[in-house]
């Protein structure tokens, strides 16, 4: 079990949770604990309620009740008794520990001016373990390079394929160094803090040694940020959509920084047809397109297409399976 | 002889007695200076800085001086170690700690104790309210703390003096 978060946890959920059969709790993937509900647990593909000896069960009252006083207390432990330093986490919803560990948060949410000023009386917790795939990126990666030059690629996935994972590992093996190119300063611009999971500004995840992180910063700004301060080689960007970020792509595709970034999408047609990515891709800014789909378990890479798309690969490649 | 020698030592601890009575008066506004910088750091480091309170103690305890910098590094201590389960517990047990060795008096602890029930507990906003309101409270008895030194530390030290030695000329 992993022990950052044993150690956010109160005593009383911690020592169910230890009392869990071993094979359950090596594949736990969220603890949700709601007030005044039983606690639930999901692994693998399931998910349960836990009794308050450890065992698994079904039926909902036999669950072990997750009362008020254990809420304040976990939300206690997770903010360090510090509410104050969490404004902007309660304002997005989810607080990132340790470790690269999410929690999300529900509860009362209080306005001001219109705008989410944040959760008060926070009473479901969602706490959702990371866990690295390592290696993610090895069957991608002799795609992704050209004479020494990395190419301008898009990653294409439904939700929940694997398309953070895999930019996470691009990331880290082009920071790293590989087989096929020697290492490169990395840019990684995480909106949404999924990528490199910063504490503090500190990358939770292994982003490579030679990684500059600009954490919880809006896309395009940050990639203009990057180029002017940190000079990366690659940038890597989760989620391209608006305009702006369309057109920050373009800046950076020709101050000679490659760019590396997802979009949902199930094809590479289906992805041309909205606006900023198709002008893109008319316009032949990207050089390779990643398409993953799930296929053969999550992270199914379905197709890698030059950027005329005729397809370079030869089969599928499943590598989260 | 030993009459003279018995006079000179009433006469020392005499003036002793008067001299650590007096020092009190002297220290309680010393220590409520200390005692209010420590808030204005923790407000700096909670509005401005968004430390964790842990870490916020652990910065003013190795700034201010003496017992009150000392009281602050228990409470973060406390708080790292889990032995407080919450802010407003390892103030308490850091306060009951330290408190007999410091010159300040129950208003200041009450002062002290109220912030705890809030500290950490709220959004920014409110925290600088409530460190505001203290340090507020703190600078009322710290001018009460200063008059009183001044009216008190000199007459308990001659007072001292002066007693023992009614008891020295009543001696012989």
């Amino acid at each position: 079990m992993v022990k950052e978060i044993m150690a956010i946890l109160p005593a009383s959920v911690r020592s169910i949770l230890t009392a869990l059969p071993s094979a359950v709790r090596e594949h736990l993937e969220e603890i949700r604990l709601r007030q005044n509900q039983p606690m639930e647990i999901r692994y693998g593909q399931q998910s349960s309620y836990v009794t308050p000896s450890g065992q698994l069960t079904a039926i909902a009252r036999q669950g072990w009740i997750f009362s008020e006083e254990q809420a304040v207390k976990l939300l206690n432990q997770v903010s360090q008794h510090s509410l104050y330093a969490l404004e902007e986490e309660l304002k997005r919803g989810y607080i990132t520990v340790v470790g690269g560990h999410r929690i999300g948060i529900a509860g009362k949410v209080v306005m001001e001016k219109g705008e989410v000023k944040g959760i008060r009386d926070v009473t479901s917790f969602n706490i959702r373990i990371a866990r690295e795939k390592k290696g993610a990126a090895h069957r991608v990666l002799p795609f992704l390079f050209e004479n020494g030059r990395v190419h301008n690629t898009l990653i294409i996935s439904p939700p929940q394929c694997g398309k953070t994972t895999l930019l996470r590992d691009i990331a880290r093996s082009l920071s790293y160094g590989n087989e096929w190119a020697s290492s490169r300063k990395v840019g990684i611009v995480d909106e949404r803090s999924e990528l490199a999971g910063c504490l503090n500004g500190v990358p939770q995840r292994d982003v490579g040694p030679r990684t500059d992180v600009l954490d919880a910063c809006p896309k395009a700004v940050g990639m203009m940020m990057l180029i002017r301060s940190m000079s990366p080689d690659v940038l890597i960007v989760d989620e391209i959509g608006r305009t702006e970020d369309g057109e920050a792509v373009w800046e950076a595709i020709h101050a000679g920084v490659a760019v590396i970034c997802t979009a949902h999408g199930a094809d590479v047609s289906e992805v041309a047809q909205r606006p900023t990515l198709g002008r893109l891709i008319q316009y032949g800014a990207f050089s390779r397109y990643i398409l993953l789909s799930r296929t053969n378990g999550v992270g199914t890479v379905e197709a890698v297409y030059d950027g005329s798309l005729t397809r370079v690969d030869r089969e599928k490649i499943a590598w989260l399976s | 002889m030993v009459k003279l020698i018995g006079a000179v030592l009433i006469l020392f601890s005499a003036s002793m007695i008067g001299w650590q009575i007096g020092r009190n008066y002297a220290f309680r506004p010393v220590q409520l200076r200390a005692l209010l910088v420590a808030l204005q750091m923790l407000e700096t480091e909670i509005v401005y800085g968004l430390t964790p309170l842990h870490r916020a103690f652990v910065k003013i305890g190795h700034r201010v001086p003496d017992e009150v910098g000392r009281l602050f590094l228990t409470a973060a201590e406390l708080l790292i170690t889990e032995r407080a389960q919450t802010a407003e517990d390892a103030l308490r047990q850091a306060i009951d700690a330290h408190w007999p060795q410091t010159a300040l008096r129950r208003q200041e602890r009450d002062v002290l104790s109220s912030l705890g029930q809030v500290l950490g507990s709220s959004d920014r906003e409110d925290q600088q309210k409530h460190l505001r309101l203290a340090v507020t409270h703190l600078r009322g008895l710290e001018e009460e703390a200063r008059a009183e030194q001044g009216r008190y530390e000199k007459m308990y030290k001659s007072l001292g003096f002066l007693c023992g030695l009614l008891v020295v000329i009543l001696m012989f």
